[in-house]
């Protein structure tokens, strides 16, 4: 040992003891000395037991003393000490002023970025005003150009008013918490982006996949969103729905993703009832009703409380189908109509009281109506249909339809190949490879029946 | 004079002979070929290598707040990128349309003296001096054909 390190050992060991003593933080050498302390007086006095508060008893925020107790109380305490300790004294800290420096950074850009957007809004609004008030011989293009211009200016505001919220995490929260307020633009485009980024796709393909587009209408393409609810469970569009499940009328949940009030009709059509006279299947009307008032806040529309003597036309007829016959589709259109303009239900249940052959193509053409939504569900024999029948008097019940047997065309085609050559007295000897074909006979003789 | 060589039975040179393998000099010449002369690009490859053949680092998983913070920090990092892009765009397309104003001019202005007009664009034009002093673009060394040459490059080819 060279004679510096015989010189610092002593002194090294009394540092390392200091050092084993010394814990890593200063909250935690508090704590350590606190409980050198309570070690210290337990030893002379046994101490009271200090009563917990509302935040011992919270396993967010819980100090060591007060765990044991909690774990036995069946709740894990959440986190490390240290992360509860400091819960403790910032669980009140709103969201946007969390003392995180990149967060502060970036909400000061996108406030940046807001304000400019405002004062763009605001450029933008006074240009409208000013193209308002300009009479239409003095703009280039007269009437018609003064109309384009005034729309696109319009929709360039609209544009605006999403992007300037559109970076705000609220914003987003409150969104997703559902709790957005669908007359702001900002949440209505949220909700029209998650609705086309899913429910959308899955709207269109049942249109695509069950052939609503020829049959029904020649063209639907839905800028609404419409779900369906039985008894208070929501049915997938396309999904095959019990006879008992759909006799009372189903609730929708409506979502439209313009701005402002408008009226639509709506319309329940089952396009697949067989008519076995005409060897041919048709369509019958199982709801109408028109002039629903709809805006982008009132999203519930239970068909049920569709009453009113302006509204209703023909009520709803619980959707069955027969023994054997295919599933019936039943599709669920919401038809706007023409900003201001009402349908006359007089004439509506004049028209379509009988229910059958109702043809949606020409009912829109009729009283001028865009198809905006749909949603279908299916409807096939169960065993309760036959009770469903019966207690709303629909016919039908005991009927059994049939596939009809289509014959082939072809004559009978004779067997043929190798064997079925050789089967004659000719090749006697070749019988003990010649009688056992597939399909046709084995080792004990002839299977085929004849 | 004659020197007792032994003589061989062969009467292959013995330079040529075949030699017996001795169990030392095999792996000898395997060790020598690990240690093969590194390639310039060594460093770079060991980094591909690495990197391109890892699996992909795993998912961000965060709570509702910090996903939140994580959310308003990517967008404001977004936003400001894109409007750096967009004023570097705009300062470039700035300069290109300043040099192009100037072009225009020149090609309108009559010379000096008895030039004729456009002669100074003409002039400003010529790309005299742009690979370097009296160079030609290396494009033009040798003939422009569909395939690369069997030998790329003469190096030995003096003049």
């Amino acid at each position: 040992m060279s004679r510096c390190q015989a010189v610092a050992r002593p002194l090294a060991r009394q540092l390392r003891q200091q050092c084993a003593i010394r814990p890593f933080t200063t909250g935690a050498a508090r704590a350590a000395a606190e409980v050198q302390q309570q070690q210290q007086s337990a030893s002379s006095s046994v101490p009271p037991p200090a009563q917990p508060s509302a935040l011992d008893l919270d396993p967010n925020s819980v100090l060591p003393e007060f765990e044991a107790e909690l774990i036995k109380a069946g709740k894990m305490p959440v986190g490390s000490r240290r992360r509860r300790v400091a819960m403790r004294t910032t669980a009140n800290v709103p969201f946007e002023q969390l003392p995180y420096q990149a967060f502060q950074e970036a909400r000061a850009i996108l406030a940046a970025d807001r304000q400019e957007k405002v004062a763009k809004i605001q450029e933008e609004l006074v240009k409208i005003a000013a193209l308002e008030s300009k009479d239409a011989s003095l703009v280039k293009g007269g009437q018609s150009m003064k109309d384009t211009k005034l729309a696109s200016l319009r929709r360039y505001v609209e544009q605006l008013k999403i992007q300037a919220d559109i970076n705000d995490p609220l914003v987003k929260k409150r969104f997703e918490d559902g709790l957005g307020d669908m007359n702001k633009p900002i949440y209505r485009h949220y909700a029209e982006r998650k609705w086309r980024s899913y429910d959308y796709r899955l709207i269109t393909q049942r249109i695509k996949q069950f052939n609503i587009v020829p049959d029904v209408l020649p063209k639907l393409d839905p800028v609404a969103d419409v779900q369906l609810y039985f008894r208070h469970s929501k049915v997938a569009p396309g999904a095959v729905v019990d006879s008992l499940v759909s006799e009372h009328p189903p609730r929708l949940r409506v979502q439209v993703f313009d701005a402002g009030s408008r009226l639509v009709s709506l319309v329940v059509l089952d396009a697949d009832v067989p008519d076995a006279d005409n060897d041919a299947f048709s369509k019958r009307c199982h709801f109408l009703a028109a002039n629903i008032p709809l805006s982008p806040d009132s999203t519930s529309l239970p068909l049920s409380r569709i009453t009113a003597e302006d509204q209703l036309a023909v009520p709803w007829l619980a959707p069955v189908s027969q023994k054997g016959a295919p599933y019936h589709r039943l599709g669920v259109y919401l038809l706007q109509q023409k900003p201001g303009a009402k349908v006359d239900v007089a004439q509506l249940k004049q028209l379509y009281a009988a229910r059958d052959g109702f043809s949606l193509k020409s009912f829109r053409d009729k009283f001028s109506l865009t198809p905006v939504g749909f949603n279908m569900f299916r409807s096939v024999w169960d065993e309760n249909t036959a009770d469903v029948m019966a207690r709303h008097g629909i016919p039908g019940a005991d009927v059994e339809f049939r596939p009809a047997r289509v014959h082939s065309l072809k004559p009978p085609v004779k067997p043929r190949g190798w064997e079925a050559k050789r089967q004659g007295p000719a090749y006697r000897h070749l019988w003990k490879y010649t009688k056992r074909i597939k399909g046709l006979s084995n080792g004990r003789g002839w299977t085929k029946r004849r | 004079m004659t020197t007792t060589t032994p003589r061989l039975f062969s009467t292959t040179s013995s330079s040529l002979a075949r030699k017996l393998p001795t169990p030392a000099s095999a792996p000898k010449a395997a060790r020598r070929n690990r240690s093969a002369p590194k390639s310039e690009n060594f460093n770079r490859i060991r980094t591909l290598r690495r990197n391109m053949f890892s699996p992909a680092p795993p998912p961000l998983r965060m709570a509702r707040q910090r996903y939140l913070r994580h959310w308003t920090i990517h967008r404001a990092w977004m936003l400001f990128r894109r409007k750096q892009h967009e004023a570097i765009e705009k300062e470039r397309s700035r300069m290109h349309a300043g040099m192009y104003n100037a072009c225009e001019e020149l090609r309108k202005t009559v010379g000096p003296g008895s030039r004729g007009e456009g002669y100074l664009y003409r002039v400003a034009m010529e790309k005299k001096g742009v690979y370097g002093l009296e160079g030609v673009p290396i494009e033009y060394a040798r003939f422009q054909t569909d395939s690369p040459a069997k030998e790329p490059w003469n190096h030995d080819w003096k003049r």
